[in-house]
C-alpha cells in the first residue's frame, strides 16, 4: 500500500506497511505518564516558572504577567467593555465548577479505567487459579495411578489365593473320596475274615462237642474230680502250715 | 483589539483528542469515550435495527451542537447556532429524510401516524388536517427553537453585562446585577440540555 501525494494515507496503514522493516518498534507501547503535567494555578505550566527562575527568581513570572496585563490595558490593546464583565462571571462559574467537581470527575474517570483493569485481572486470576487447580488434580491423578499398581498386585494376590484354596479343597475332596472307597474295601475284607473265623470256630466247636463221647465225658469228669481232690489236699496242707 | 479569531480557530482542537489505540487512556479520553457510549446507548434504546443506522449521525450532531454552544458562552466568541440559517439547514434535511424514509419503506404505517387511535368518526377529517400541519411544522419548530433559545441567552448575557458595566461607577446596583448575570450564566450552561432536546426531538420523529 503506497502513500502518494494525491491519495489520503491513513497513518495506521503506513505503520502497517513498515512492519519489521523500520527500526522503530510499535510494541510494547510506551507507557502513559501517571499524572498530567504539573501546573500552577491550574493553567500555567510549571515549566514557565522553572524557565524564568535562574534569571528572575520566584516572582519572575508573576511580574511578567502583571506587566503584560498592565501593558495591554494601558495601551488599550484590550479594551474593557461589557464582555469583560461577562467573561469575569463566566470565569467565576467555570472555576467554581472545576474546583467543586474536579476531583469527583477525575475519580470517576479513574474508576472507569480501574474497572476495565479489574475485569481483565479477574479473568487472569481465574485462569491462574483454575490452572493451579488443574496442576494439583493432575498430580493427584498421577499419585493415584501409582497406587493403582499396588491395587493390581493385591488383587492378583487375592485371585491367586482363591485359586489356591479352591485347588486345595478339591484335592481334599479327592483324597476323602478315595479314602472312603478304600475304607469300604477294607471293611468288606475284615467282615469276610471275621465271618470265616466265626464260621470256622463254630464248626470246630460243633465238631468238638459232637466228638465228645459219653465215655470221654465220664473219664474227664472223674479226672476233674481227682484233680480237685488233690488240689483240696494241697490247699489244706498249705493252710495248715 | 487582539485577533482572538486565531485563538478561536486553534484552541477548540485541543478539546477532543483523537481516541488513541491504547486500551487504558488518560482521563479526558476516558471521560469522552464514556459519555459518547452512554449517550448512544440511551439514544438507540427505543429504536429497532433500522434506526441504529442513524447512531453515528445523531451522536456526532449532538457533539457538534454541544461544542458549538458551550464555546459560544466564552466572551468574544460567535455562536453559529444563533443564526437561523444554520439551524434550519440542520433541521429541514434531517426531518425530510425521516419522513421520506418512512414513506418509502412503510407508506401505510407512516400515513397511519397522522391519525391517533380511537378518535370519534366525525372528527377524523379535522384531525388529519391538524396532524399534517403538525408534521410540517416540525422542522420549523426544531430550528427555531434552537435559534431562539441560544440567541435569547446570548442577548440577555450581553445586555445585563452592559448594564452592570455601565452602572459600575454607582456601586450597589452592580452587585445585584452581577449575581443575576452569574445565575443566568449557570442557566445558560444548560445549552447542553438544548442539544439534548434537539437531538431527542429528531429522534422522536424516527418512526422508522
Amino acid at each position: 500500500i503506497s502513500c502518494n501525494k494525491t491519495s489520503v494515507c491513513p497513518p495506521r496503514l503506513v505503520q502497517l506497511s513498515h512492519l519489521h522493516t523500520s527500526p522503530n518498534s510499535q510494541a510494547p507501547v510506551p507507557a502513559l505518564p501517571e499524572k498530567g503535567g504539573k501546573t500552577r494555578h491550574g493553567i500555567i505550566p510549571e515549566e514557565l516558572f522553572q524557565l524564568l527562575y535562574p534569571k528572575t527568581g520566584v516572582t519572575g513570572p508573576y511580574v511578567l504577567g502583571a506587566g503584560l496585563l498592565t501593558y495591554i490595558l494601558s495601551k488599550e490593546i484590550y479594551i474593557i467593555n461589557h464582555e469583560t464583565f461577562a467573561a469575569a462571571c463566566m470565569g467565576t462559574v467555570i472555576i467554581y465548577g472545576v474546583r467543586k467537581f474536579g476531583p469527583d470527575v477525575a475519580a470517576f474517570a479513574d474508576k472507569l479505567n480501574e474497572e476495565k483493569v479489574q475485569k481483565a485481572q479477574e479473568v487472569k486470576d481465574l485462569a491462574m487459579t483454575s490452572l493451579a487447580q488443574a496442576i494439583q488434580d493432575e498430580k493427584k491423578e498421577q499419585w493415584r495411578a501409582e497406587g493403582r499398581q499396588m491395587l493390581f498386585d493385591a488383587k492378583r494376590n487375592n485371585v491367586a489365593m482363591l485359586l489356591e484354596t479352591n485347588h486345595r479343597e478339591r484335592v481334599h475332596m479327592v483324597t476323602n473320596e478315595v479314602k472312603k472307597r478304600l475304607d469300604y474295601q477294607i471293611a468288606l475284607q475284615t467282615l469276610h475274615r471275621r465271618m470265616e473265623q466265626e464260621h470256622m470256630v463254630n464248626w470246630v466247636e460243633k465238631n468238638v462237642v459232637t466228638s465228645i463221647t459219653p465215655q470221654q465225658e465220664k473219664a474227664s469228669i472223674a479226672k476233674c474230680i481227682t484233680d480237685l481232690k488233690v488240689l483240696a489236699k494241697v490247699q489244706q496242707a498249705k493252710t495248715a502250715k | 483589539g487582539i485577533p482572538l479569531i486565531a485563538l478561536a480557530l486553534t484552541l477548540p482542537w485541543i478539546l477532543f483528542p483523537t481516541p488513541s489505540t491504547r486500551w487504558l487512556n488518560n482521563r479526558l479520553i476516558t471521560l469522552q469515550g464514556w459519555f459518547i457510549n452512554r449517550f448512544t446507548q440511551q439514544l438507540l434504546l427505543p429504536l429497532n435495527l433500522g434506526g441504529h443506522k442513524w447512531a453515528v449521525l445523531l451522536t456526532s450532531l449532538m457533539l457538534f451542537l454541544i461544542t458549538l454552544n458551550m464555546l459560544g458562552l466564552l466572551p468574544y466568541t460567535f455562536t453559529p447556532t444563533t443564526q437561523l440559517s444554520l439551524n434550519m439547514g440542520l433541521a429541514v434535511p434531517l426531518w425530510l429524510a425521516t419522513v421520506i424514509i418512512g414513506m418509502r419503506n412503510q407508506p401505510t404505517a407512516a400515513l397511519g401516524h397522522l391519525l391517533p387511535e380511537g378518535t370519534p368518526v366525525p372528527l377524523i377529517p379535522v384531525l388529519i388536517i391538524i396532524e399534517t400541519i403538525s408534521l410540517f411544522i416540525r422542522p420549523l419548530a426544531l430550528g427555531v427553537r434552537l435559534t431562539a433559545n441560544l440567541t435569547a441567552g446570548h442577548l440577555l448575557i450581553q445586555l445585563i453585562a452592559t448594564a452592570a458595566f455601565v452602572l459600575l461607577p454607582m456601586m450597589p446596583t452592580v452587585a445585584i446585577l452581577t449575581s443575576i448575570v452569574l445565575f443566568l450564566l449557570t442557566l445558560l450552561e444548560i445549552a447542553v440540555a438544548m442539544i439534548q432536546a434537539y437531538v431527542f426531538v429528531l429522534l422522536l420523529s424516527l418512526y422508522l
